[in-house]
């Protein structure tokens, strides 16, 4: 093979057109070019916000996560339900997501990017505002969506990416579509475990269908949630998160004794946002959920007997326990506890309760099972079986431990007569950037590229647009 | 030099000395005129190594010579889209703009890749297509309605114009993917246009795919025939729109009611259902198994009957040859003659009752009949020693050698009664039919057969002595004549005539006699003793005397036969 021969065109059908590829989430914003296996650009959702010098200012990407500036608070412009909320501020997360690393030299104004502190003097004026050249003038863009986002919402994107940043052509697919699309399939059911919700989607031919679509408030952050209140309730003593910006030094403890810990006092002026705490427990608590959380792998539920009548619980706790180490030193083996944190995910009665948690109480409608029931149910019958056969499973959460192996039993258990199949690709990235990836496949593709909003039909035909085309 | 520099860096006192230098390789240079071969073989120099390196291959040589050809962003419109929206992709660029030595790069470029030349084309022409425009299809949909052709063929009470129109739109958009176009499906009616009727129907009416695909298939068959009338349709559209008029809803409708139980069953449903289908394929393949059977059996017993000449086939021989020419047959086909075609050859053995048995056994109704098959096939299997009386009983044999094929006894028993010469065969034939034996045994069972052996060796030794007997009195004859010629000539010559002698013969041949009539019914040993005599009698006989005493002796042996077998 010649490598100064392009590859022929019927073999991949590809035909690259340096489309960006932007995949916002509520926990992470993923930005890359289409083509390309894993976006090149990965930035936290979550901003922060601090005064200084009485002005605003505002922090992205991974710098959140890195100094306690007084006063620095943590906001998402995504809502729980993965709906975008303030419109302005997720502009300038997804703006900065792509303009950092992909379109970098033409950054714009580095005012408006916030990655230049520039003081106060040195202000650029309104009028250099607009003349500076817009980010993303000579790149499509391809967004991605939730299934259930409102048509407000759509016509708002595309407004911004058409307006504010000039892009020739745009395009919005959804999350689900793109994640079977990753999977190399046309019709599939989706079952995406993100950071604030799970979503089972189900795709016939390369469109969703709205009638099935469902989703739950069950994500990552619920089981963030449930571990915390399984630390509320912890046996030895109740356990507390205490980042590592809070942690001067610390020296090595035996496992369930109490932490030995110098730690930084911020004086209250000094001091950030309770939130930005909240946002690096949170990065504790993720770390432990690979690190330890498990789900119990069925094929029956954790508060079920086993089929050798002992129930799975006291089974569960025959298992060797697993070693975590918090940032203040402190450190326990955690043995039925680790399953206890997902079981709510697939059998409701298993929540831990806790009054503290900003989660209301989960109904048995919002498990996985459930929302697979309500999204088959919601689709034609003809269609179930080929559903079942093609489930596509996507989002980091899904990566907890034994995740695919219950939701394999769960779903053959509630479906005993057709085929069920369960589709995860191994590989985490893939498992992570599913629907990014999938978006960065259709907007490669020569065949995709009649699908654009032009420019010139958006000007035409106003917002609207993206109703009649991203269907 | 390095070890300095380390001490220097980590401020170690240098070494009083520094180490002498490790010795440097002075490469000596070659002499002019000795080969360096030969020079190699003369100094202290280390045998050659091959030195391989790694290497990054590139490209082949030749291809060095040829300039790169650039690549440029290019701009294209895609002639799918209506909007001649311009994008950018990389694109070789045009072959033309190359100004240099054109023809040379022609031609290299052939031997580089031939194959390439359509795609040099591509930016020649920049009103070229765009490939992957082809590939922009849409479904043949049937034309759209005018308002005159709705009011006169398309009316209905249950959909109104607009909800049609409504649909009609939705198909076109969704490519008549049905899956979608029920899904997307959300008729709003118009509140101002009957702001009546909306009171009484409910706001949202839900339309079942059935209905929908019942509304457009009559739309499109409604179309299709006032576009050609069906008469005039071609085969393809006539399928087509006979298939659109026979749509039922209902039909569908209950189809998927009965789809959705299928798939809702329960785990023990399914779990009945596939012991069900195991059961059946079982019952199934028995079936299959007694069919096999049962036809071989047949095929067995169908042999076609010969209608050719079957003389040959009479004698024994004729027989063994044909059984060894059909054992020959049977080996050479597997028996697959005799099976039909396709049928599953069964080992010889197995015969269908047995085999349907143990095909049966497995089946829990069956399992008394099951137990009762194992049991005779257990005592079958047992192996039991026959006393002589037993071994009589069953007629159990055994054989120091035994030829190959089937003989019959009575084969045997014929062979004995054919001699070697023709008038031998004849007097042991006359022999038997004195003694009303047939020549054929009607009962040749084994004890018959073996006294029937015995009586034909007795039969054939009489014959022998017999023959002997006749040859010692022909000899006795002619001596005796001989005598009488010399005492006739001596009383001749004496003057004494001699009939004395005469009166005795008579005499004798009158006690033969007796003793002949007096033997019938009498003993074995009176009947050697009567033979004995009539072997030494110097008397003269005929030879149908001869011929008489030894059938009056046979027939003795034959009472005493019938005795035995008695």
């Amino acid at each position: 093979m010649n490598p100064s021969n392009p590859p022929q065109a019927a073999e991949y059908g590809g035909d690259e057109v340096s489309a960006i590829v932007l995949d916002p989430g509520y926990s992470t914003t993923r930005a890359g070019f289409a083509g390309e296996d894993a976006p090149k650009s990965l930035i936290p959702t979550y901003y922060g916000k601090y005064n200084a010098d009485g002005q605003e200012k505002l922090v992205f990407g991974d710098d959140v996560f890195v100094t306690p500036r007084p006063g620095l608070s943590i906001h998402n412009p995504i809502g729980k339900d993965g709906i975008v909320e303030d419109w302005d501020m997720a502009e300038r997360v997804w703006e900065h997501s792509f303009m950092s690393r992909l379109t970098g030299t033409k950054a714009g104004n580095p005012f408006q990017n916030g990655l230049n502190d520039v003081s106060a003097d040195e202000l650029p004026t309104e009028m250099e505002v607009e003349s500076e050249e817009k980010p993303l003038s000579d790149s499509p863009l391809l967004m991605t969506e939730p299934g259930w986002n409102p048509a407000k919402a759509r016509e708002k994107t595309i407004e911004i990416a058409m307006e504010k940043w000039d892009t020739p052509a745009f395009y919005l697919a959804r999350t689900g579509v793109l994640a079977a699309f990753a999977s190399g399939k046309a019709s599939a059911l989706v079952i995406d475990i993100g950071a604030s919700n799970i979503s089972v989607t189900p795709i016939h031919d390369g469109m969703i269908l709205k009638r099935g679509v469902q989703h739950s408030p069950l994500g990552g952050d619920y089981i963030s949630s449930q571990i915390k209140a399984i630390f509320k309730a912890n046996a030895p003593q109740p356990i507390t998160i205490t980042p590592h910006y809070l942690i001067s030094s610390k020296s090595p403890v035996e496992a369930g004794q109490p932490p030995q810990a110098k730690y930084k006092i911020f004086p209250a002026d000094k001091a950030p946002d309770a939130s930005y705490r909240a946002l690096l427990e949170e990065r504790t608590l993720s770390e432990f959920k690979e690190c330890v959380v498990q789900v119990w792998p069925g094929p029956t539920r954790l508060s079920a007997p086993s089929p050798t009548g002992v129930s799975n619980e006291d089974m569960a706790r025959t298992t060797p326990g697993r070693p975590f180490e918090f940032p203040d030193g402190y450190n326990q083996v955690f043995g039925v506890d680790r399953f206890r944190a997902v079981e709510s995910l697939f059998d409701a009665k298993a929540a831990i309760p806790d009054p503290d948690s900003t989660f209301p109480p989960s109904t048995p409608a919002q498990t996985i099972p459930e929302l697979v029931k309500a999204s088959l149910a919601g689709v034609d019958v003809d269609l179930r079986p080929h559903l079942l056969a093609n489930v596509v499973v996507t989002g980091g959460s899904s990566l907890l431990y034994g995740f695919t192996d219950r939701l394999n039993h769960e779903l053959m258990q509630m479906f005993p007569g057709p085929r069920v199949r369960v589709t995860a690709p191994g590989n985490t990235s893939e498992r992570r950037f599913g629907s990014w990836i999938g978006g960065s496949i259709l907007a490669s593709l020569g065949t995709f590229h009649q699908m654009w909003i032009s420019k010139k039909e958006y000007e035409e035909h106003g917002p609207n647009i993206v109703e009649k085309r991203c269907k | 030099m390095a070890a300095a520099d380390v001490r220097d860096m980590l401020d170690l006192p240098a070494e009083g000395q520094p180490r002498p230098h490790k010795k440097q390789k002075v490469v000596e240079k070659r002499p002019e005129g000795i080969t360096r071969e030969l020079y190699a073989l003369l100094g202290e120099r280390a045998p050659p190594i091959a030195i391989n390196e790694n290497k990054y291959k590139g490209r082949p040589k030749w291809m060095n010579k040829l300039r790169v050809r650039p690549w440029s962003m290019a701009p294209f419109t895609n002639n799918a889209r209506s909007d001649g929206l311009v994008l950018n992709h990389w694109q070789r660029k045009h072959e033309s703009a190359r100004p240099p030595a054109p023809a040379l790069e022609e031609s290299q470029i052939e031997v580089d890749q031939p194959k390439e030349e359509g795609k040099e084309d591509v930016p020649k022409l920049p009103e070229q297509e765009y490939a992957f425009a082809k590939y922009n299809v849409k479904p043949r949909l049937p034309q759209r309605y005018t308002d005159d052709e709705y009011n006169r063929h398309l009316k209905n009470d249950d959909w109104s114009r607009e909800e049609t129109d409504y649909l009609v739109d939705l198909v076109t958009d969704y490519d008549i993917r049905w899956v979608l176009i029920a899904d997307r499906y959300d008729y709003q009616p118009r509140m101002d246009t009957q702001p009546d009727a909306n009171a009484l129907v409910p706001a949202k009416h839900h339309r079942t795919m059935e209905q929908m695909k019942a509304r457009y298939y009559f739309i499109a068959a409604t179309m299709l025939s006032l576009e050609h009338p069906p008469s005039e349709m071609s085969e393809a559209e006539f399928e087509l729109h006979e298939k659109m008029l026979k749509f039922d809803p209902d039909r569908e409708r209950d189809r998927k009611e009965l789809a959705a139980l299928q798939l809702n069953r329960t785990a023990d449903e399914v779990r009945e259902e596939a012991m069900l289908l195991e059961e059946l394929k079982r019952i199934t393949s028995n079936e299959q198994n007694f069919i096999t059977e049962r036809r071989e059996l047949y095929s067995r017993l169908e042999v076609p009957i010969s209608v050719g000449n079957t003389t040959m086939y009479q004698s024994s021989a004729g027989l063994s040859q044909l059984l060894q020419t059909l054992l020959q047959a049977d080996k050479s086909k597997k028996r697959r003659s005799i099976l039909g075609d396709g049928a599953i050859p069964s080992p010889a053995g197995q015969t269908p009752s047995t085999a349907g048995g143990l095909g049966r056994a497995e089946t829990p109704a069956t399992q008394a009949t099951n137990k009762k098959g194992s049991i005779t096939k257990e005592t079958g299997q047992m192996v039991r020693t026959l006393t002589a009386a037993e071994e009589a009983k069953y007629g159990v044999q055994h054989h120091e050698r035994v030829s190959a094929g089937v003989q019959f006894r009575s084969d045997r028993a014929q062979r004995l009664t054919q001699a070697k010469s023709n008038v031998q065969t004849q007097k042991l034939a006359n022999a038997l039919s004195e003694l009303e034996i047939p020549v054929r045994l009607f009962m040749p069972t084994e004890r018959v057969c073996k006294d029937f052996e015995k009586l034909i060796q007795s039969v054939n030794m009489l014959l022998d002595a017999r023959k002997v007997s006749e040859k010692v009195e022909s000899e006795i004859r002619v001596l005796e004549a001989a005598k009488m010629e010399r005492e006739r000539k001596s009383r001749e010559a004496a003057g004494i005539s001699g009939p004395s002698a005469d009166p005795d013969h008579p005499h004798v041949k009158k006690e033969n006699e007796d003793g002949d009539t007096g033997l019938l019914g009498h003993s074995t040993t009176q009947n050697t003793h009567g033979n004995g005599g009539a072997h030494q009698s110097r008397n003269q006989e005929g030879d149908g005397n001869h011929k008489r005493s030894a059938s009056v002796l046979s027939g003795a042996s034959d009472k005493s036969n019938k005795r035995q077998r008695r």
